[in-house]
């Protein structure tokens, strides 16, 4: 250690600094110290000084979108294609006693059957078997033609009921108890003796129910493949680089012979990773038939196996003084995922609670696990400490913001409040629940939420300016529909003083530049400062190049702007100077730099919203949502994305959830018409807000950030509007009514 | 004929409405049950007709105006419009969408005779003589429509997957209400879905595509 110290001050040492990076346990984002390279080169700069970022900027691909030319991986079609479809176990926990296949395998046009690879089924919708057609239309036939005897086990589906005693085991090994503890923090003594200096106490479970992701593009691959020695795979996925790995594998294939492609996709909120089971069987089904297949799930698989967010059951109990202040906090947080283990983040969340004391645990089911899905962990946490929170500030009849900003230490959190107070109308608001007249009652509602947002060094990013001026950008990401294709070029056309148009970038595939996946709101701060490195090294190499047509102008005091190159009194335009480029043009490898991203980002809703109290039907008027996340890319893709958050948030709020049936242990409202997704007759007027007055000059992602507090907004408006707190998600006509009955 | 005795022993067994045979009296099913008149049945059964009714499979030749353009395919009476869009068609029109496949998402929105129609909703065969326009025919990436422009500009879009679907609904609804208001818009689109959340911008994009003196 000693000598280790000595040899430091004898050489000249990197300067360090200490910066804050998120580190996933269990899909829940932790913040921890470490301490990093302090790496200097040019910086992005103040973000008021962009000409490009910064500002709103229409999406590149939007054309190709809008007309129906952008091929998504369901619109692939190699030629001679099989299509693939799976069947599914409808019981909640079975074993599959035989399997007659000869059916199917007679009907013309069936290329394949194959056995799923479970052998237990633990839940209605696991795969038994796969087939493969000329059709959609036939291999539906064939699943029809498929004979299976079950032996049904006895199931659980219902959280209550899974923790009754006796109730059948759910996961492995069978001993394994139904409720598993899984982390704790705190002492209880000394909480318990905090809640003894509480002047109000609130103690309230709530439950936040199952969603779906419900992309609109389902999970799936188009298998491009014909028995030769190499494979290309369309895949619908959130990681380009999850894919060929996994592929490969199942179709005996070295790695480095399969390459994944991914143009465009319709949606993953985070549940497309990897290829799935439906990509393993789409594999197989191809290798077996030496033909492509195509193998997208079908509506009904989407909600039965290809993601949900798990839901929570929470006991929480606060304390606070009268002032406000939060002195104790107890919380028993049950995940329900299913036979996964869920996810939620550790209470109080984002408050400073005197002394305070979790405990954490899985609690199974007979449902398909859980998957990440946008800010996993979060929304379930921020709904319950935000209702709790709430609760706590009408007691001691103190204003919900006020009591916000005694409890949150980080001013971020007391601008944005201010702000959307501000946006929502905050001081037209009745302090008193349920106080205005009439039987249409409207009432206002905020909570905050936070996230990472922070990046990874895994893209390598490849800018080449060509002699005919053209300039490409290439690196193996992908674009969810956040807007990646447009921010990449941006980056590059400000660098080189051009516009969007004039920029031409390939992304999407496995032999490109690696590129880390996009979860956890990584990719703006992945991929962002690889481009800005690749652009910065290439301006630099390209300088040089032209410097003698520059009276010798140092290179980095070359200037690129309006399309113009100037240096030594010199300015030529760019094609100019890229005509003295060799035939290969430059081209510059970008790595990731840490110093332009960071992490660490607030964001604060507010919600109106209009309580019929005869029906119990609740009209959502107006939502606000601030969010911050150091440099706005694009301000108009930004925009968009925080009102999807609000959307998101809003339909778990008051529609959507997964209803199980107890003795069937299905689900029975696995598609659009019985599962209630926002749509345009519910739609608020909506107020995004980005939030300048965060200056740090470093990207970060928002994706998860603004899918967060919007829902405890809402709730809490409803509360505010008709004096019905409802502590089970989604607040529907029914749960308004029976509040209103219990409370007369 | 072996097939046919296959299909009458899969019937039995299975509870699928698209196998029961519920077109009594009807000579020609086919094995998704669609009922098809005016049209020509390459099938053998159809020679062998019989007072009983009977399930045949097989696929019928039709000639679809898809676009401005007659397109001829083959397909199974049972084959959705959607599905010969994109499956059957070459080149396929892939730009309408299948999401739900039972008409709850508009996502495979296509015009027939001017008019929305869920084409996931509608056999191909009753397709036969009516003029029909997908999003393909609206416009294209260097020749947008009206709508097809104001939804980039107003960034009424994020994965794309329920674009043209709704582009489609509006475009053909400012034929109808070339000024439409914003609750008039929020009507239109009704019967369309976008998971993303673009529904502000979708309105937005709606009106200013009445606005704008480019074509619809
Ligand atoms: S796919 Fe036709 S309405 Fe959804
Ligand atoms: S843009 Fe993704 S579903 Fe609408």
């Amino acid at each position: 250690m000693q000598q280790q110290q000595q040899q430091q001050s004898q050489q000249p040492a990197p300067k360090k600094k200490k910066i804050r990076v998120p580190r996933s346990v269990n899909g829940i984002e932790q913040m921890v110290e470490i301490e990093v390279d302090d790496v200097n080169g040019p910086g992005w700069g103040p973000n008021d000084k962009h000409v490009l970022l910064n500002h709103p900027m229409t999406r590149v691909d939007g054309p190709q979108k809008v007309s129906g030319a952008a091929k998504y991986t369901y619109d692939q079609h190699p030629k001679n294609m099989l299509y693939g479809r799976i069947l599914r176990c409808p019981h909640a926990h079975a074993r599959v006693v035989n399997l007659d296949t000869s059916g199917a395998e007679k009907i013309p046009g069936v290329a394949a059957v194959i056995k799923g690879p479970l052998s237990e089924l633990r839940f209605a919708g696991a795969p038994v078997a796969a087939v493969a057609a000329k059709t959609p239309e036939i291999a539906g036939d064939a699943l029809r033609a498929i004979v299976v005897k079950y032996e049904v086990l006895p199931h659980v589906v219902k959280a209550n009921a899974a923790v009754a005693e006796g109730a059948p085991k759910v996961v492995e090994p069978s001993d394994e108890a139904n409720l598993q503890k899984k982390a704790s923090r705190g002492d209880l003594a000394k909480v318990e003796a905090a809640f003894g200096s509480a002047d109000a106490i609130v103690e309230a479970e709530y439950i936040s129910q199952r969603i779906h992701h419900t992309c609109l593009e389902t999970h799936g691959l188009t298998v491009d493949y014909s028995g030769g020695d190499s494979a290309t795979v369309y895949a619908s996925t959130q990681g380009t680089f999850t894919i060929p790995g996994d592929a490969a594998k199942a179709l005996e294939l070295p790695e480095s012979a399969v390459t994944s492609v991914v143009q465009h996709m319709g949606g993953g909120f985070g549940s497309k990773f990897g290829i799935g089971i439906e990509g393993m069987l789409a594999c197989k089904l191809s290798k077996q038939t030496k033909t492509p297949v195509k193998l997208m799930l079908t509506r009904y698989d989407e909600f039965v196996m290809a993601g949900n967010r798990s839901g929570s059951w929470q006991k929480l109990k606060g304390g606070v003084k009268n002032d406000g202040t939060l002195v104790a906090f107890q919380a028993r947080q049950y995940r329900l995922g299913g036979v996964g283990q869920g996810s939620q983040a550790g209470q109080p969340y984002i408050y400073a609670a005197g002394e305070s004391y979790r405990e954490i645990f899985a609690l199974h089911t007979n449902e398909d696990s859980s998957i990440a899905m946008r800010a996993p962990g979060h929304p379930q946490a921020s709904f319950a400490i935000e209702s709790l929170m709430d609760e706590l500030a009408y007691k001691i009849k103190m204003d919900p913001v006020a009591f916000r900003k005694k409890n949150l230490t980080d001013k971020a959190y007391h601008r944005q409040l201010d702000r959307g107070a501000q946006a929502i109308g905050w001081d037209k608001r009745n302090p008193i629940a349920g106080g205005n007249p009439g039987p249409f009652k409207r009432g206002m509602g905020c909570a905050v939420g936070t996230w990472g947002g922070g990046g990874n060094n895994q893209c390598k990013v490849d800018v080449t300016i060509s002699r005919d001026g053209s300039v490409l950008v290439a690196v193996g990401t992908q674009d969810l529909g956040t807007g990646t294709r447009t921010f990449t070029r941006a980056i590059v056309a400000e660098e080189f003083g051009l516009q969007l148009a004039d920029i031409k970038e390939e992304i999407g595939n496995s032999k490109l530049g690696g590129a880390n996946q996009s979860g956890g709101s990584t990719t703006a701060a992945s991929l962002s400062p690889s481009v800005k490195d690749g652009a910065i090294k290439a301006r630099l190499a390209f300088s040089e190049r032209v410097a003698p047509l520059l009276n010798n102008a140092k290179p980095e005091e070359i200037t690129f702007s309006g399309g113009n190159v100037s240096g030594g009194g010199k300015t030529l335009t760019w094609k100019q100077a890229c005509a003295t480029l060799p035939a290969a043009g430059v081209t510059a490898r970008g790595e990731w730099r840490q110093d332009l991203q960071a992490t660490g980002i607030h964001g604060a809703a507010f919600a109106e919203v209009e309580v019929d109290v005869e029906t119990g039907h609740i009209k959502p008027i107006k939502m606000v949502h601030v969010q911050d996340g150091g440099l706005p890319l694009n301000r108009l893709a930004l925009e968009s994305q925080i009102n999807g958050g609000m959307i998101q948030s809003l339909g778990q709020a008051l529609w959507e959830g997964r209803v199980m049936d107890a003795d069937l242990g299905m689900q029975v409202n696995p598609h659009f018409g019985d599962y209630k997704l926002p749509g345009s007759l519910e739609i608020p007027e909506m107020i995004p807000i980005i939030d300048d007055g965060d200056t740090r000059e470093v990207v970060i992602g928002i994706a998860e950030g603004c899918i967060i507090p919007s829902l405890g907004a809402v709730v809490n408006a409803v509360f505010n509007a008709c004096g019905v707190r409802v502590r089970e998600l989604p607040i529907t006509p029914d749960r308004i009514l029976m509040g209103l009955k219990n409370q007369s | 004929m072996k097939k046919s005795d296959d299909e009458k022993k899969n019937q039995k067994r299975s509870h699928d409405p698209g196998r029961r045979s519920f077109l009594k009296g009807v000579s020609i099913a086919g094995a998704g049950a669609a009922v098809v008149d005016k049209l020509w049945i390459e099938t053998e059964a159809r020679e062998k007709k019989t007072a009983e009714p009977q399930i045949v499979s097989g696929s019928v030749k039709i000639v679809l105006d898809i676009n401005g353009i007659k397109r001829s395919v083959e397909v199974e009476p049972r084959t959705t419009l959607l599905n010969t869009l994109r499956n059957h068609l070459d080149p396929a029109l892939t730009g309408s969408k299948l999401v739900c496949d039972m008409g709850t998402c508009g996502a495979c929105t296509v015009l027939l005779d001017g008019k929305p129609a869920y084409s996931c909703m509608v056999l191909a065969v009753d397709a036969v003589n009516r003029k029909i326009t997908t999003v393909e025919g609206l416009g294209s990436p260097d020749n947008l429509n009206a709508v097809q422009a104001a939804f980039v500009q107003h960034d009424a879009l994020m994965c794309g997957f329920c674009t043209p679907g709704f582009v489609t609904t509006i475009s053909a609804y400012l034929k109808k209400n070339p000024n439409p208001s914003l609750a008039e818009v929020r009507e239109a689109c009704k019967g369309n879905f976008c998971r993303c959340g673009t529904y502000p911008r979708v309105f937005e994009a709606a009106l200013a595509a009445a606005k704008s003196n480019k074509k619809v």
